[in-house]
């Protein structure tokens, strides 16, 4: 009971010094010497005499108040130290400070130039009423030939020109790594009626030698619409829209006739770009294919190709990216130089 | 495929000149891919008469010539050639011409070089005598080029090639896009121009006979097989002289990139530039009968083709024998037995239609693609054998002398059918989008060969030329009436349709996006990896220390590598990253961090599996190894470590808003870590965080430790709670208390461990608790260590130093027996 006593005292005690030191004026080198003396001196410091009394105080309360009074000495330590350095940046010691040190660094990270086109591609889409859809890697010959109308015998099936997968125990042959992210064309119409206005991005696979130009995989965006009503004008202006927004608002583009076999008629898209060395004053350069949607696909999943029309487009990645930013060599995308992935 | 521009003019009058031309194939379908200009020949080059010959004082293999180009005082030209010689007509690249000369090491690569007066091993040289190479007719550099004796001094030398028939031209080279067989030919790219330039085509008039005549006396032909083999065509041409083919035909061979041989071979080959018709010329004494028998071979066998290779063919191929044996590979190539030789007398022509999938597997089996068996592989024009044949034989009487043998044996068993499409003009508006007038339609099409049938008010029936075996449905008239209108004109609309759709993130790109941008700012730089591994590589990081429940399964091995370097699919992301990791360890970076995103494969049987066997999913892959950061005042730099690792897993758990992970410790090596912590929830695991097992790490070529998390990304989206919204937590005004606890527990207590008990009993007062101190050493006694905690307190109410006594009394209570922790003063 005594004891509780004393160290309900003592604790009224450190709350009233707590509020000196908080309130105490130090604004001269003088002070500052006058508030270590009072408060922290070993030999006469006020919180000094208190941590003597502890022993005195009952067990119980000890510990509470040993905390305490730590506290309170801390706050002294803190309240001195701060002013101390007030002290000495008014007395014109700011010239100390060099404000021409550099600040401390943030490590630099990146984000690949691949993944930067492909959301700068996807953005633009989406922003065009595109929904985004993924496929898998490994396909089988349904979704990545047959039902984009390849014929049985077509060059593109031979193994000159895709990986094929080694059968599974009881898997089916013809198991492959998809060669263009056309069979989640398939496989979105699969799943879902008309009208679709889909965007794909994703890692395809060609049986190519590493060159500077060609990679053994590389990246697509492929885009598909299907609806009532949808010509190859809408195709001609939406891709228009996507070149602009991608290169530049005056972009100059061409569509070309050309092939594929689940598309038709067929496009592939150039734009023109400017280069001051070479006569002309420039080359067209390649950066898509297109076409309208062949009515074979269309009847391979079931949607009527007299009621519904639509058209299809893939574009490179890395093509996208070699052109906007420039890069003679592919195989600097999978490298990964980290002085290649800082510029980006 | 290459058309030549001059070539091109026997059949229509191009009227444009080559660049314009090369513009509108493209844009009609045709791409050029480029034009080669051929024999034009520079300015400041004339003829000139070698009047004197005699050696270079100091130089073996000079000589001096002096040569009139028809000024007054003859040229005193330094000369290498080994032909030259006095009285020659030779062309002289005059002081002040340029010239690009091939480089000797690269013949292909030119470069443009002024022509001065100069001096040669001190002789005085004023112009240059000059080979074909050097003014660019050809690949020639034997020695200099040899005029015509009549070649007049002094006059261009353009005009001298120009009045012995060699006009300079241009060739287009050609990407013939699988629908159109019909453009591997003069005639038929004409076709095309003269649809694009409007004018007329002219075919070569060709007198063609009907089935029979003399010729049935000299061979008889028999088609076992009439699928494989719809029409054969035998012409009979005797009494030839085989010898070089004259000029006009040899430059027309060689600007399309094909090698003179004889007269009666480069009749067939001029042909099939011409038409797209592949022809073969047998010696007719080497065909025993003389009978054709075409038929598909019944057992793999050997033949010698006539480049002298011995070829393996295996059952079913179809060959073109004669009464004892086989003579040629039908389409392919012919057979060195029955060539056409220096001796051959007689010629059998043959022009057949072979059936383009038969073709095909033959070309694909052998591994040969020749002219040939490009053009049958693709087809051929249905109905042309014949006027082929005829046209062939009447060139070749020009040529090679001889007698057309009256008559033609046409053994023609199973023709082609004639199609008729009809061609509704509602239907090319709903898929271009533009109404084209009915007179426009008609007139494009009619303009390659396609015949109005039938006309009703809006469907037109067209009857198909026989050129064009791809057009097969309606859409593929409308393409060629696209193409031939021009895409150009086609014009956007100024609205286009967006269906109905709510438009939304995909907590995908969300979750992808946001944990991108993430770790670009805590320094680590996102990398893209190869898929494809060699199947050493994959094997040892398919491994369920690091996979999981998905180890189980073996690598993905490709069925036709590219190289032994990439058979085989990635299993994890793991052994991409430690290549990239060494790479730039190697290359100055002293510490890094990566973080790739990508599908893995392995081969099982998982109910989840879109294709059967193989279970593919996302992973997503955080490396670092070596420094934390660069020296730098103010910073402590040091290296990186397990708990960097994994302070970013915790950073891209919490960003995803995933709670309550579980976490395992697996102190011990296992595969390839030397240790792991894996992470659950529900009892699925998401992934691993690890150091690389040192061993390993130095195998690959790192000498720092690398640490590692690699985590099943499909998982983690199928239990992130990014992109649903959920109602706010009211933040709590009431003053917070704080506590520090020190506990000294046995070395091996885990700290962990001790935080969630800590964490039970903390409830429900605690909000927070840290460890922000480890200690072992004086003080704490041998085996042991003290962990200090900061704890936080909170309740809708103003806290009393009782009600956290009270909570910290629990909680060190718990942790003393849980833990066989004391509390330190």
């Amino acid at each position: 009971m005594i004891g509780k006593i004393i160290g309900t005292r003592m604790i009224d005690t450190i709350e009233k010094l707590r509020e000196e030191i908080s309130r105490h004026a130090i604004d001269s080198q003088e002070a500052l010497e006058e508030f270590r003396l009072r408060f922290l001196s070993k030999k006469q410091g006020e919180i000094t005499a208190l941590l003597k009394k502890i022993p005195t105080v009952a067990k119980e309360a000890r510990r509470e108040v040993g905390q305490q009074i730590n506290e309170l000495k801390r706050l002294a330590e803190e309240r001195l130290e701060q002013a101390r350095k007030q002290i000495h940046e008014g007395s014109g010691a700011l010239a100390e400070i060099d404000l021409t040190l550099p600040g401390r660094p943030h490590p630099s990270g990146s984000i690949h130039p691949l993944t930067r086109t492909r959301y700068d591609i996807q953005r633009v889409f989406e922003r065009m009423g595109f929904v985004v859809e993924e496929g898998p890697e490994i396909e089988d010959e349904w979704h990545n030939f047959t039902a984009l109308n390849f014929p049985p015998d077509h060059p593109a099936r031979d193994m000159q020109d895709t990986l094929f997968v080694e059968p599974s125990e009881n898997g089916d042959d013809g198991v492959l790594l998809r060669t263009h992210t056309s069979p989640v064309q398939i496989r979105v119409m699969e799943q879902q009626k008309p009208p679709i206005r889909v965007i794909v991005p994703g890692r395809v696979y060609r049986n190519e030698a590493l060159s500077f130009k060609s990679y053994c995989l590389f990246h697509q965006v492929e885009g598909l619409v299907v609806a009532e009503g949808i010509t190859f004008g809408d195709l001609k202006h939406d891709l228009h829209v996507f070149a602009k927004a991608i290169f530049h608002e005056d972009v100059r583009m061409r569509f070309r006739p050309s092939f594929f076999p689940f598309t038709e008629p067929s496009a592939e898209v150039d734009i023109w770009w400017e280069d001051e060395t070479l006569e002309g004053g420039g080359r067209w350069l390649e950066i898509l294919g297109s076409g309208m949607v062949d009515p074979n696909v269309l009847e391979a999943v079931g949607i009527d190709s007299e009621k519904y029309t639509g058209y299809a487009f893939g574009m490179g990645i890395e093509r996208i990216a070699l052109i906007r930013y420039n890069i003679p060599d592919i195989r600097l995308f999978y490298e990964n130089d980290f002085r290649f992935l800082d510029q980006f | 495929m290459k058309i030549s521009y001059n070539w091109l003019q026997d059949y229509v009058d191009v009227g444009i000149a080559v660049g314009e031309l090369a513009e509108k194939l493209t844009m009609a379908g045709l791409e050029v891919e480029s034009v080669d200009q051929i024999g034009a020949v520079p300015g400041g080059v004339v003829v000139g008469h070698v009047l004197e010959v005699t050696k270079h004082p100091d130089a073996d293999r000079l000589t001096v010539c002096s040569v009139d180009v028809g000024d007054e005082e003859p040229l005193q030209i330094v000369c290498g050639a080994p032909n030259v010689a006095v009285g020659q007509k030779v062309p002289v690249a005059l002081v002040g011409s340029s010239l690009e000369l091939p480089s000797r090491d690269a013949p292909d690569q030119r470069t443009l070089v002024k022509i001065r007066r100069a001096k040669i091993r001190g002789t005085k040289s004023e112009g240059m005598i000059c080979a074909e190479d050097e003014l660019g007719l050809s690949d020639d550099h034997s020695g200099i080029m040899v005029l015509e004796e009549d070649a007049i001094v002094g006059t261009p030398f353009s005009d001298y090639l120009a009045s012995v028939g060699r006009r300079s031209d241009a060739v287009l080279d050609i990407a013939i896009t699988p629908n159109r067989p019909d453009a591997a030919s003069h005639l038929g790219v004409a076709r095309d121009v003269a649809a694009l330039t409007d004018s007329t085509l002219h075919t070569p008039e060709v007198d063609v006979p009907a089935d029979g005549g003399d010729a049935a006396d000299h061979v008889t032909i028999s088609i076992e097989d009439d699928e494989l083999c719809r029409r054969y065509v035998g012409v009979v041409v005797r009494g030839v002289t085989i010898g070089d083919s004259p000029d006009w035909l040899k430059e027309r061979l060689t600007v399309v990139g094909l090698r003179p041989r004889n007269n009666v071979v480069d009749v067939t080959n001029y042909v099939m530039y011409e038409c797209g018709q592949p022809l073969h010329a047998f010696d007719l004494e080497q065909i025993a009968g003389p009978s054709i028998i075409v038929r598909p071979t019944k057992e793999p066998g050997k033949f010698v083709t006539l480049d002298d290779e011995e070829r393996e063919l295996p059952a079913g191929t179809l060959m073109i024998c004669d009464a004892d044996r086989e003579g040629a590979i039908a389409g392919v190539m012919g057979g060195q037995n029955s060539e056409v030789s220096e001796k051959t007398k007689d010629v059998l022509i043959e022009s057949a239609y072979f059936s383009p999938a038969s073709i095909r597997r033959t070309a694909k089996a052998l591994g040969l693609q020749t002219d040939a068996s490009y053009r049958f592989e693709r087809g051929v024009d249905t109905e042309i054998q014949a006027w082929a044949a005829m046209r062939a034989a009447f060139l070749m009487q020009e040529v090679a002398g001889g007698k057309v043998v009256d008559g033609i044996v046409d053994e023609h068993p199973n023709p082609s059918k004639q199609r008729a499409l009809d061609l509704r003009l509602a239907r090319i508006q709903a898929i271009t989008g533009m109404e084209v007038a009915r007179e426009e339609v008609v007139g494009l099409l009619t303009q390659i060969g396609f015949e109005v049938v039938d006309d009703k008010s809006d469907v037109i029936r067209f009857r198909v030329p026989p050129h064009r075996p791809d057009v097969e449905r309606e859409i593929d008239l409308i393409e060629e009436v696209a193409r031939l209108y021009g895409y150009d004109r086609i014009e956007e609309p100024k609205t286009t349709p967006v269906p109905s759709f709510t438009p939304r993130d995909r907590p995908e790109d969300l979750a992808r996006q946001r944990i991108l941008g993430l770790a670009a700012g805590w320094g680590y730089r996102e990398v893209y990896t190869n898929s494809l591994l060699p199947e050493g590589r994959a094997s040892e990081y398919c491994d369920s220390s690091i996979l999981g429940d998905l180890g189980g399964g073996a690598p993905v091995r490709t069925a036709n590598a590219i190289s032994r370097e990439m058979t085989t699919l990635r299993p994890s992301l793991l052994p991409g990253a430690l290549s990239v990791i060494r790479h730039n360890l190697n290359h100055g970076q002293d510490g890094v961090r990566v973080i790739e995103f990508g599908h893995v494969f392995t081969k099982q049987d998982l109910p989840d599996n879109i294709i059967p066997g193989y279970e593919e999913h996302e992973s997503l892959l955080i490396a670092c190894a070596g420094s934390s950061g660069q020296r730098h005042w103010g910073v402590t730099d040091r290296s990186l470590d397990f708990f960097d690792l994994k302070g970013t897993v915790a950073a891209i758990l919490n960003a995803l808003e995933i709670h309550g992970v579980e976490e395992t410790e697996y102190p011990e090596a296992a595969g390839v870590a030397a240790y792991r912590l894996e992470y659950a929830t529900g009892g699925t695991v998401l992934g691993f965080a690890a150091m690389l097992d040192p061993e390993r790490a130095s195998a690959e070529g790192i000498d720092t430790p690398v640490y590692f998390a690699e985590l099943n990304w499909s998982r983690l989206l199928r239990t992130t709670a990014i992109g649903s919204n959920s109602d706010y937590v009211p933040v709590n005004r009431f003053p917070t208390v704080e506590r520090d606890l020190a506990f000294v527990v046995d070395e091996a207590t885990r700290v962990g461990h001790m935080q969630d008990t800590i964490r039970q009993e903390g409830k429900p007062l605690l909000t927070d608790v840290r460890v922000f101190d480890v200690y072992e050493g004086k003080g704490v006694g041998a085996s042991r260590k003290s962990v200090a905690f900061a704890l936080r307190f909170s309740a809708n109410r103003t806290l009393t130093d009782a009600d956290v006594d009270e909570q910290v009394a629990k909680i060190v209570k718990s942790v003393a027996r849980v833990h066989t922790a004391e509390l330190r003063d």
